[in-house]
């Protein structure tokens, strides 16, 4: 790599010559990973705003979590079975929770939603909840994100529709809206009544 | 026809763009001039073929050819004109040419300027710039041709999405792609420089102005979008560390710190590889916060079009134009460093303090951006970094940088500081305990960031003013016109743009601790009140719209029982897309924002209602204006000044 005239180039220590590798070094492992992801992507096994989650066609993951109202029990979802239930991510830092609030809100009126706070302090969780309305049965606390490892979420808001046998049916990553519920969610809820 | 024609001349530039990404950089190896003088033509016959194949698919949405599939899919007859042109661009093929009109319009102005430039330099300059250009024409040709046709020609169009159909978002991209192929030109020196093997501060004084017009319009145009998601998203934020919104902030904190280093290059020959790598970084993310939101790699609440197929393509654009220059400059680079000696007081020590603590700041949004990805590729779980990462780690080193921001100024070239150094310490201590005191003193129960932050703001503010003060000594009896006009045009940009990320701190500081805001269920009648106001909802009625029909509520703001303004949120329903959007209702004040937007509900069941008041939330956009005002300034007068100079110069020879 020392091709041109040495006259000409001031010497450099190797130390301070390899700092100028380190850029390339970076770039290169940012692009691995990168094209990993894309060849994952492409050969269908990862999709991010649309279903297939691991998780679709497969039990809810089993761990639980303490309730926001109620400390001394945790959450139970096979507690719902024998009906269609939406699990909900949400946060009180995340903007586009608050933007599907109301959406959650109208919802509800349709099938039983469980909220699940990722990464949340609990004082917060009920701040927002008071602000936005609370239209869960039941809110869980995922205060160190566990749970949402668990379940594999991408970031919230994320929400998923849970069958009455408790197989996942659809995950549906981003904030609801109108045009969600009446193309996406409603099909599978109508399904079940 | 028309069509065909853009078609065909987009494949012209693509056959010029190889020509010039060839033929002229042979000519400057083997010392052939004819084959170097082929640059400047040749880029003016791409240019044009690019613009003429714009003009084409600009027509095309124009009258609505919806035999072409990007206009039927994108566009429809009942759509207002300005969103038919704007919606040239609102799409991934019309954007990808949009970005390509720019990259060769910068070329073309370099072909046809720069005459006293070094031949050499401008040729190679040139040849870069080529070769991007044809990376991109590639991409565009080969996998999203924006004239494809369809047939049968449908009657109708599909819409716009109708969230893009708004002013500001019409000229949202157009900016924010100024900035980022503006930083091409940047990049194209600095490769240039590499080939040389070495720069100069003529090199520097070439550069400047480029990255400073990159640098204003990168800052518009993030000023305009984070304007547009807070009117239009209705969600009362102005910055959601969204990764589409960390992929135009990571381009503008590398092209913040290159505005600076160039300076240190111009004056001092001094950091000179390590300016090359911020060129090659700053466009290096510009690549990256244009694409990778189209490939799929990333989601978004923002992305409208995404294809992993794509994906491919893009990478390899990645690859090949970032990965061969970052390779050329571990070769290269060692051999460009300064001959000077860095002393530890002085001015260009406190911009290496500077270009630390921004690259510092652009690696923390990088990793925010792209470690869920990673870890997912590591362990196949899938996370999302959040505003906590963001507050946890970006705000303390911006913090640093607004504190150390107040003492750049006054330290002297080579060693020591200048007079001015006591005043601005001293306005700086006074105005930052003095703040500090009356923040503690008036609001309760401040939150300690909050409170520093405060300081800070207050501490930079008063050291840019104190500055002033020094400089212009407005207390001296004699005329102060003599030492107004020792005052240079680049030094009133710099205390422009530094004043502006004052108003900016004060609106984002105001918004973040003191806004206010409520969820409700309201039936007409109801009143709510909210800081100090009292707010009547009165009713919902339904309008129409140009090519979609509202619902809107009607709510008067009252103070002390007079009225002082009617909000009127919307939702509206486009009728071609079968889309709703809701328009939020905002009263823009000095002071702060009266925002309300309309949620679901009905008649019987009563209407949910968000209403907001967001103080100060406007001087957020006012200090980014100012940022870019004051870039601008310095650009123009160090352009004039450099002009006079060459004037002189050429006087006395």
């Amino acid at each position: 790599m020392t091709s041109g005239n040495p006259q000409h180039e001031p010497r450099q220590p190797t130390g301070m010559r390899l700092a100028f590798l380190l850029p390339l070094i970076g770039f290169v492992i940012l692009v691995g990973f990168a094209a990993m992801a894309l060849v994952s992507t492409l050969s269908g096994k990862r999709d991010l705003a649309q279903l297939p989650s691991v998780l679709v066609g497969k039990p809810v993951p089993a761990s639980t979590a303490p309730l926001l109202f109620n400390s001394t029990a945790t959450l139970d979802l096979t507690a719902f079975a024998g009906q269609p239930i939406l699990v909900n991510f949400f946060a009180s830092w995340c903007a586009p929770c608050r933007a599907e609030a109301p959406a959650l809100d109208v919802l509800s009126n349709d099938i039983t939603i469980v909220g699940i706070a990722y990464k949340d302090k609990p004082a917060d969780t009920r701040q927002f909840l008071s602000q936005y309305g609370n239209p869960f049965a039941a809110v869980a606390l995922d205060r160190d994100g566990s749970l949402g490892l668990e379940w594999g979420v991408y970031g919230v808001p994320e929400s998923y529709i849970i069958g009455p046998d408790g197989t996942v049916l659809l995950r549906h990553a981003g904030p609801i809206d109108r045009r969600v519920i009446d193309q996406e969610f409603m099909p599978i809820i109508t399904g079940f009544k | 026809m028309i069509a065909e024609l853009g078609h065909f001349a987009l494949i012209v530039a693509f056959v010029t763009s190889l020509l010039v990404s060839v033929v002229p950089l042979v000519g400057v190896a083997r010392g052939h001039q004819g084959w170097m003088q082929l640059a400047v033509p040749a880029t003016l016959i791409m240019a044009g073929g690019v613009l003429i194949s714009f003009a084409c698919l600009l027509w095309g949405f124009v009258t609505s050819d919806f035999s072409v599939a990007l206009v039927a899919n994108h566009s429809h007859s009942a759509k207002p004109m300005i969103y038919k042109i704007s919606g040239t661009w609102g799409n991934h093929e019309g954007s990808l040419l949009l970005w390509i009109v720019i990259l060769v319009l910068f070329a073309a102005i370099l072909a046809l300027r720069g005459r006293n430039m070094d031949r050499e330099l401008k040729t190679r300059t040139l040849a870069v710039q080529g070769i991007v250009t044809a990376a991109f024409l590639a991409f565009s040709l080969f996998t999203s041709n924006p004239f494809s046709r369809l047939s049968p020609a449908p009657l109708d169009g599909n819409g716009l999405n109708p969230i893009l159909q708004d002013p500001g978002l019409a000229l949202h991209p157009p900016m924010l792609y100024l900035g980022y192929v503006g930083l091409s030109m940047a990049f194209s020196f600095a490769v240039a420089g590499l080939l040389q093997g070495r720069i100069d501060a003529s090199w520097a004084r070439h550069v400047r102005p480029w990255v400073s017009a990159a640098w204003c319009a990168l800052t518009v145009g993030i000023a305009l979008g984070s304007w547009w998601a807070y009117y239009e998203l209705g969600w009362g934020g102005w910055w959601f560390w969204d990764p589409v919104e960390n992929a135009s902030l990571m381009p503008w904190l590398a092209a913040t710190a290159l505005l600076h280093s160039v300076a240190v290059v111009a004056s001092r020959d001094l950091f000179k590889s390590w300016t090359i790598f911020l060129a090659i970084l700053a466009f290096s993310l510009s690549l990256v916060g244009t694409f990778i939101v189209r490939s799929g790699l990333l989601t978004s609440v923002h992305s409208f079009a995404s294809d992993p197929a794509r994906g491919v393509f893009i990478l390899g654009i990645l690859l090949f134009a970032i990965g061969i220059p970052l390779v050329l400059f571990a070769w290269r680079g060692p051999r460009m460093a300064g001959t000077n000696s860095l002393d530890l007081l002085s001015r260009e020590f406190g911009l290496l303090i500077n270009n630390f603590l921004l690259t510092a700041a652009t690696v923390i949004v990088l990793i925010g951006t792209f470690y869920p990805l990673i870890l997912e590729m590591v362990n196949g779980a899938r996370i999302t970094v959040g505003p906590p990462f963001f507050d946890a780690t970006f705000n303390p080193v911006m913090g640093v940088l607004v504190a150390c921001m107040a003492f750049g100024p006054v330290l002297a070239w080579r060693r020591g500081m200048l007079p001015a150094w006591r005043l601005v310490g001293l306005a700086a201590l006074i105005g930052a305990v003095m703040v500090g005191m009356i923040t503690l003193a008036t609001v309760t129960d401040i939150s300690p960031v909050g409170l520093v932050g405060i300081a800070l703001t207050a501490w930079l503010g008063a050291a840019v003013l104190g500055d002033m003060a020094a400089r212009l000594k407005p207390w001296q009896p004699t005329l102060l016109t003599g030492r107004l006009s020792g005052i240079t045009t680049p030094m009133w940009g710099m205390w422009c743009a530094h004043f502006g990320m004052v108003v900016f701190l004060i609106g984002a500081l105001g918004n973040g601790i003191f806004a206010s805001e409520k969820v409700v269920r309201a039936n007409p009648g109801d009143v709510f009140k909210l800081a100090g106001n009292d707010i009547h909802f009165t009713g919902v009625e339904a309008r129409q719209g140009p090519n979609y029909v509202t619902q809107t509520a009607i709510l008067d703001l009252r103070r002390g029982g007079t009225i002082i303004a009617r909000l009127e949120p919307e939702t509206r329903l486009y009728t071609a897309e079968r889309q709703t959007t809701t328009e939020a209702a905002i009263r823009p004040r000095i002071d702060g924002d009266d925002y309300a937007v309309l949620g679901d509900g009905d008649a019987t069941n009563g209407y949910t209602l968000r209403l907001y008041r967001k103080p100060l939330v406007s001087w957020i956009w006012t200090g980014a204006g100012m940022m870019a005002l004051g870039g601008l300034i310095a650009a123009v007068g160090r352009n004039r000044r450099s002009d006079a100079v060459r004037a002189s110069a050429e006087v006395t020879s």
